[in-house]
């Protein structure tokens, strides 16, 4: 995960990539433009230094290491040209920076094949029948190159009760990314870490000026609903007598919340959030973290996992903690367009390869390195480069386990399948209430060394961000579209914002309309000085 | 063939250009502005969006807070620009044209890398900029347009015949009167465009506060968020008020600067 771009090889990459698609493919008659829209930096642009290669076996290449040289959108050109589909493709490549962006470029009439909206946009484009659902030969298992429907976690898609077929977004939106909403925090820089660990620290006078929130109506809705709702929420989350369904669906109600009370509650809670927080931050929260101007910073899980790589880099370290009443799991996926794709069926298979080529398990894996966030993708690829960044035993042969004291059993079966566990140093999880025994001897070579059993887990570091454990899934809710009540919304964070009349200070106002008035009494008094006080002659003419 | 080749341009023509310019860019988005701003979400005409602004507590707070940022803003550069620009017109140093370039040399450097190093210098001052968000702003934006109140400051002072202030003194007024009297009436036309040129972009200037840390909205953000969020309407409306609020100032400094040159040639 170490991630050195400088933005001019990015740059010069986004530059580049149409100029060598077109050299490539204007010869040909039948090629098939496909317009792709995907958020900024989202994606893999090539150009890894020679020491970057990931020491992977590549099924899909033959080379026992994955390696990014050129992006991954001139990859996709070259290998879809390769293949007898029976014409070529051009990928048009352009980037969005929110979802809001993207929805405002579509009803201007740009149009695009495929994008990657957000959840709650993918909810509004359904609902607004913008989308084209993928065909049925894309989610067939049996064909060996649909690598989406095969190599997705069925914790997400493609099986009976994962998260996409409970919103009947299967078949519709190809997941790509996902993740959580937390703090990254500097553990050395707050009083304890158990008050990173809830939302209510936003409002907590003890930081002062010192956390920063994103600039985002939806995120900061979320915190607010999680402050207001911390005691219904905690008492759901320690209720032994509710089914997990049950727990899941009544944090579900709280948290999708939109009635004009709870609209009012979080108008309120977040004035005080505007008060008590360093900003509200579009784009500096990751470097303020790292200079040290503030102490945490509620953020996108793969964006944490970011700043934690930046920060490591520096010698500082800093972890990533999720809120104890809930979070905020999301997810980004493709889906194809009506306007866009227009009834060919040329342009659907091209863009439902793209889909494929992106959820290559070896693509995933650059993918992830490239940008830090987590691919839905749960292939052995994945799971081996988890295993490659974080797990202490890379080698069963290898002696490098016995230097560590304390072996944490990271359990990632929930997305992973079963048995799926990578051994990690101790130290990058911090286990709250966690104890340390040596029963453990499920494996022989964690058996005889002290493994973490029991407690929950709310902090840890990179490992933890990518993939936070079970328990912290069980409480996550995924927040839905606002639906009609997104103008209120909307106007609520503006008034948020705004500076209200009201709560200008009595001597603040006192004190300007004393200046005025003094200004003006002086103006008036110089300007008819001659007609005051020499009655009348002016210049003694 | 070479003949009928030949370019003949009329001077009219030459403005064809710029008329295009004109009407491409500037009037007809404002005519954009003006169809959003009176209609709603469906495309029917309405007044909504006017009242809306005038009866809501926040916008007028907006509304505000940006004259307040912009006033004071102003009156700072007017106060720190004034002796600069006075002083480097009389000064009888060779070089100043140097000088007069060191105060616009800033100018010449991206000014987000400007406000990026400031946010630096004031994060060591202040320790947590944060805890300050209007004074920073103000800071920030007088840093940001101080070269636009030096330039007509220095333009109008140094066009002034030295001449009269030599007479003024002969007939026995002291150095205050003088100034009060024959050099400050005198610049006023320079007051005037510095004024103009700090005031109106300082009202609307919304990434200085975004850089430096203050989530207030003024009247720049609160239009981008209404925008952000589809509300044409509104954010046309708001750009519609804004617009007219600017051009009532310009119509009113105009006033000002004629009357200032009138006093001025009433002192001749």
């Amino acid at each position: 995960m170490k991630k050195i771009r400088i933005a001019a090889i990015a740059a010069a990459c986004l530059m580049a990539a149409p100029t060598i698609a077109l050299a490539g493919c204007a010869a040909k008659d039948d090629t098939v433009v496909l317009r792709v829209s995907n958020w900024e930096e989202y994606i893999d642009l090539g150009g890894w230094g020679d020491d970057e290669a990931i020491d992977i076996e590549n099924t899909y290449t033959g080379e026992d290491y994955i390696f990014g040289e050129n992006s991954v959108v001139d990859d996709f050109t070259e290998w879809f040209n390769s293949q007898n589909f029976g014409f070529d493709v051009r990928v048009e490549y352009s980037t969005f920076g929110t979802n809001e962006d993207l929805y405002n470029q579509l009803n201007l009439g740009d149009v695009y094949d495929l994008v990657c909206p957000s959840d709650y946009m993918i909810m509004k484009l359904l609902e607004e029948g913008e989308i084209q659902p993928f065909s049925e030969d894309f989610m067939d298992e049996d064909n060996e190159q649909n690598y989406y429907i095969n190599n997705v976690s069925s914790y997400i898609d493609g099986a009976e009760g994962s998260i996409f077929d409970d919103y009947g977004w299967s078949g519709i939106a190809a997941c790509y990314m996902w993740g959580t909403t937390g703090f990254a925090f500097n553990p050395e820089l707050v009083d304890d870490n158990s008050d990173v660990a809830a939302c209510h620290i936003l409002t907590n006078s003890d930081y002062f000026k010192s956390v920063t929130v994103k600039d985002n109506v939806r995120d900061a809705y979320f915190a607010a609903l999680s402050i207001l709702f911390e005691d219904e929420l905690n008492a759901i989350n320690a209720d032994s007598g509710m089914s997990e369904a049950e727990k899941a669906e009544a944090r579900s109600a709280l948290l999708n919340n939109t009635d004009a009370e709870t609209i009012a509650a979080a108008e309120d809670i977040l004035k005080d959030i505007k008060e008590n927080v360093y900003s509200f931050e579009t784009d500096s929260g990751k470097t303020d973290m790292v200079t040290g101007k503030v102490i945490a910073n509620y953020q996108w899980s793969g964006d944490a996992v970011y700043i934690l790589d930046q920060a490591d880099e520096d010698d500082t370290e800093l972890w990533y903690s999720i809120p104890e009443e809930c979070t905020n799991l999301w997810f980004d996926g493709w889906v194809m367009l009506k306007d866009g794709i227009d009834g060919s069926e040329q342009k659907q298979i091209a863009a439902e390869a793209f889909v494929n080529f992106l959820s290559r398990p070896d693509i995933a894996v650059r993918n992830m390195y490239y940008i830090g966030y987590t691919s839905s993708i749960a292939a052995d690829e994945v799971f081996n480069y988890f295993d490659w960044c974080y797990g202490v035993v890379t080698d069963e042969e290898s002696e490098d386990f016995y230097e560590f004291e304390n072996i944490y059993v990271y359990d990632v079966s929930y997305f992973f399948g079963e048995d799926s566990y990578i051994y990690i140093d101790m130290d990058t999880v911090a286990a709250e209430g966690a104890t340390l025994t040596h029963e453990y001897d499920d494996d022989e070579y964690v058996a005889g060394y002290p493994v973490y059993s029991g407690g929950t887990i709310s902090i840890g570091r990179q490992a933890f961000g990518q993939y936070p454990t079970g328990d912290v899934i069980a409480r996550s809710v995924v927040m839905e579209d606002f639906g009609d009540d997104l103008s209120e919304i909307n106007q609520m964070w503006i008034n948020v914002r705004c500076l209200d009349v009201a709560d200008i200070p009595v001597t603040t106002v006192v004190i300007v309309a004393a200046v005025i008035v003094v200004a003006a009494v002086a103006i008036v008094l110089y300007r008819f000085r001659y007609t005051i006080f020499y009655s009348g002659k002016k210049r003694g003419k | 063939m070479t003949k009928a080749l030949k370019l003949r341009f009329n001077r009219k023509q030459l403005c064809i250009p710029y008329a295009a310019f004109l009407i491409l860019f500037v009037i007809c988005p404002l005519l954009v502005i003006i169809y959003y701003a009176f209609t709603n979400s469906t495309g029917q005409f309405t007044f909504d969006n006017l009242v809306q602004f005038f009866t809501n507590d926040n916008t007028l707070g907006t509304l505000l807070y940006s004259v307040a940022i912009a006033v004071v803003t102003t009156l700072i550069c007017l106060v720190i620009a004034y002796p600069v620009a006075y002083i480097l017109a009389r000064s009888k140093f060779k070089k100043k044209y140097v000088l007069l370039m060191l105060f616009v040399l800033p100018m010449w450097i991206n000014f987000t890398l400007r406000i990026t190093a400031l946010k630096e210098i004031l994060t060591a001052i202040e320790s947590n900029i944060a805890a300050y968000p209007f004074l920073n702003t103000v800071i920030g934006m007088t840093y940001d347009f101080m070269p636009f109140m030096i330039l007509p400051l220095y333009t109008s002072l140094s066009k002034l015949d030295k001449s009269l202030t030599e007479a003024a003194e002969d007939l026995g007024a002291n150095g205050f009167t003088v100034f009060m009297r024959v050099i400050l009436p005198l610049s006023v036309p320079g007051i005037i465009s510095g004024v103009t040129m700090v005031l109106l972009p300082s009202m609307t200037n919304y990434v200085v506060l975004d850089m430096l840390y203050n989530s207030t909205y003024i009247m720049g953000s609160l239009i981008g968020s209404y925008f952000a969020t589809y509300d044409w309407n509104n954010g046309s409306m708001i750009s519609l008020i804004l617009l007219i609020i600017i051009f009532i100032i310009t119509l009113a400094t105009n006033r000002f600067n004629d009357s200032g040159e009138a006093e001025g040639r009433t002192i001749l």
